[in-house]
């Protein structure tokens, strides 16, 4: 991007979409601050109390007892939060608002495991990692909301106010000149109660608080965004459905992608034969039946040109029928892939409508369905390159690090691919995604394009 | 006979024509999808259409639909209906009760020209023309699998041949026999089978298909 560009996109940034929502969810933590905290203090109060008399009522420091019932009393509230499932209710709000806000779909943990009997029942609930998870969450999202409260206050909202300065003091500040009235303090980052050392007298001093005000505007954007992206950070992590029951969603959602591939491709390739060699080969039987019944059982031959003729049809329809075969055997299967992958990836390489430069040191083999994968990943991504890119000059690197195959493509051409607008990049990246690995496409517009698949040796 | 032939693969479509010219019949129209396949039917009021199955736009069975729609509209067109597979259930709705005027073929008969034309003349006449597949699958799915193991060997020949539409003569040309013979193989079958006898092509067609329906 060149330098006016980033300018351009500087000063729009307060202005999007994303900029106004991400200020919302910042706005909207703000009651945890104060609700979280309170509801603690009182309700530790409050038990306290109840169980050790006021503790707080004589002056002076709490007795090391009244501490001790305090703390008692904040694991007891910690444990109650877990147990009733409050903790999961209250994280419900925030992970929701990340959803509709951030766009950062998390989706809710599954609920606790039921259990017979009382017993067995706060067992189940004391176990329930999600639930504990929404407690660290809780407390983490206190000092966030107060982050987040801070750079929507004193970014967003001080910075606005700072703008209006030139707008307002003529008509405010025009007593006479015996009159002396105190400064006006400007609220900026550094100094955001507005006691420091920023302060307006004159008029022509509202100018400064109007460039302060502008240049708090333009960075506020990206003081929200840290927030946002950092409390979106934590959501995902603590208010998701744990590690293992994550992996068995990814599992489950590869797995019907592989299944759905799997049908697609005996689909295509069903609609390709009865399309393609099949009908070849009926118009090429019906030729012949049509020739034989010139040539007649016996004797001479009547209509010889026609029967000719015919016959030649018939030569091209199988010769036509065996390229085609031909093709869809290679689709299904390059049996050049049984050498391994740099062979078949030089043949590729050589036969690209782009002149294309390759290079393999994969030391160990990986696993026949991982070649293919690799394989067919290039294929495409070449096709990618020859239809789309208009590239002089095309690198293949296959390389192996740490049990990873890494297969790298890059091209010289005016870049642009974007993995959301075509099926044929995402229908990779899901291709790829079943068995683990993962498909990254850096092409920025002007180029160049380099997408890299990283898969594992075996899968 | 006046035809209009249905077929989206250009090639197999040029080559149906050519054969059908070269027998001797007019060729109205040659279209590729089952909208033009009844637009084409409703202009030039051919004798048989040849349809095949699985055209644009779905590729599914716009064909079949499009034949089912002329035989509701026109039931005087014959129909012939092409396709690379056999369906045991596209062929009975394209029976639909009664066999008259109606062919169901794998393309790969074409090659048999001059039974494939038979085919196409039967048809037109008012005859069936089914597929030895299907006769196949109904012979095998068969309800009446004791009454078909009371018949010879070459009495399961004659009644397939039979199911497939064919007359004594058509039959008796196929299994290389004498007509007397065939009539006597026949009438043994119907007696076997308790099948009433009947002298019309049609209405026998019209009995075998109704004992083999599973």
């Amino acid at each position: 991007m060149s330098a006016t560009g980033l300018a351009a996109a500087a000063v729009r940034a307060p202005f999007t979409g994303r900029a106004r929502r991400e200020l919302l969810f910042c706005l909207l933590g703000v009651p945890f601050i104060v609700f979280l905290p309170l509801a603690g203090f009182f309700a530790t109060a409050l038990l306290a109390a109840h169980a050790h008399g006021t503790p707080w009522a004589g002056r002076g420091n709490p007795s090391a007892l009244a501490i001790a019932a305090a703390a008692a009393v904040a694991v007891l509230l910690t444990v109650l939060l877990v147990t009733t499932g409050a903790a999961r209710g209250l994280a419900a709000a925030p992970r929701w608002l990340a959803g509709r806000l951030l766009g950062c779909q998390v989706v809710a943990p599954p609920p606790p495991r039921q259990a017979r009997g009382v017993l067995a029942t706060l067992e189940a609930r004391l176990r329930d990692g999600p639930g504990w998870r929404a407690v660290a969450y809780l407390l983490l999202k206190v000092p966030v909301a107060l982050l987040g409260g801070y750079a929507a206050g004193v970014f967003w909202a001080a910075g606005l106010v700072n703008l209006t300065f030139p707008f307002w003091w003529l008509e405010f500040r025009n007593h006479p000149a015996s009159v002396r009235l105190s400064p006006v303090p400007v609220v900026t980052p550094f100094d955001w109660i507005g006691q420091g050392h920023f302060q307006v007298t004159t008029f022509p001093g509202t100018f400064a608080a109007f460039a302060a005000g502008a240049g708090m505007l333009l960075t506020a954007p990206w003081a929200t965004r840290a927030v946002a992206v950092a409390d979106g950070w934590l959501i995902q992590r603590l208010l998701g459905p744990g590690p293992l029951a994550q992996r068995l969603r990814d599992l489950e959602r590869t797995r019907a992608l592989a299944v759905d591939d799997a049908a697609a491709r005996l689909r295509r390739l069903e609609r390709d034969l009865h399309d393609g060699a099949q009908i070849r080969l009926a118009t090429l039987a019906m030729n012949l039946g049509m020739a034989k019944k010139k040539l007649g059982d016996h004797g001479d031959v009547t209509d010889a040109e026609a029967a000719r003729e015919l016959v030649s049809a018939a030569l091209q329809g199988a010769k036509d029928a065996l390229g085609e075969l031909r093709e869809l055997a290679r689709g299904i299967h390059p049996p050049v892939l049984d050498n391994g992958l740099a062979d078949a990836l030089a043949t590729l390489a050589a036969s690209n409508a782009i002149p294309a430069e390759l290079t393999v040191s994969v030391p160990v083999r990986p696993t026949p369905a991982i070649e293919t994968i690799a394989y067919f990943c290039a294929a495409e991504l070449l096709a990618n390159a020859a239809k789309h890119s208009q590239a002089n000059k095309i690198k293949i690197d296959v390389t192996e690090r740490a049990g990873v195959l890494v297969v790298r493509i890059a091209d010289d051409g005016r870049g642009g691919a974007d993995p959301a607008a075509g099926s044929g990049l995402s229908g990779l990246r899901q291709r790829v995604a079943v068995v683990d690995g993962s498909l990254d496409i850096v092409s920025p517009p002007g180029g160049p394009t380099q997408v890299t698949v990283e898969l594992p040796l075996r899968a | 006979m006046r035809i209009v032939i249905a077929e989206d693969a250009a090639l197999f479509r040029a080559g149906l024509a050519r054969l059908l010219e070269d027998d001797g019949h007019q060729v109205c129209a040659a279209v590729a999808d089952g909208d033009e396949l009844l637009a084409a039917a409703a202009e030039y009021k051919p004798d048989v259409v040849i349809a095949d199955i699985r055209m644009p736009p779905t590729y599914t069975d716009e064909g079949l639909r499009a034949a089912l729609e002329l035989r509701r509209t026109r039931p005087e067109t014959a129909v012939l209906v092409l396709s690379q597979y056999i369906e045991t259930r596209y062929a009975d709705s394209l029976l639909g009760g009664s066999p008259a005027g109606v062919g169901y073929l794998l393309k790969d008969r074409v090659a048999d020209v001059t039974e494939f034309t038979d085919a196409v003349s039967r048809v037109a006449a008012g005859g069936t023309a089914l597929d030895r597949e299907v006769v196949g699958q109904l012979l095998a799915a068969s309800r009446h699998a004791d009454g078909l193991r009371a018949l010879t060997a070459r009495e399961r020949d004659v009644l397939a041949l039979m199911a497939e539409g064919r007359s004594n003569t058509g039959v008796a040309a196929a299994l290389v026999l004498t007509l007397g013979t065939v009539e006597k193989h026949v009438a043994s079958i119907f007696g076997k089978l308790g099948l009433p006898a009947s002298e019309s092509d049609n209405r026998r067609v019209l009995a075998v298909l109704r004992y083999l329906e599973p």
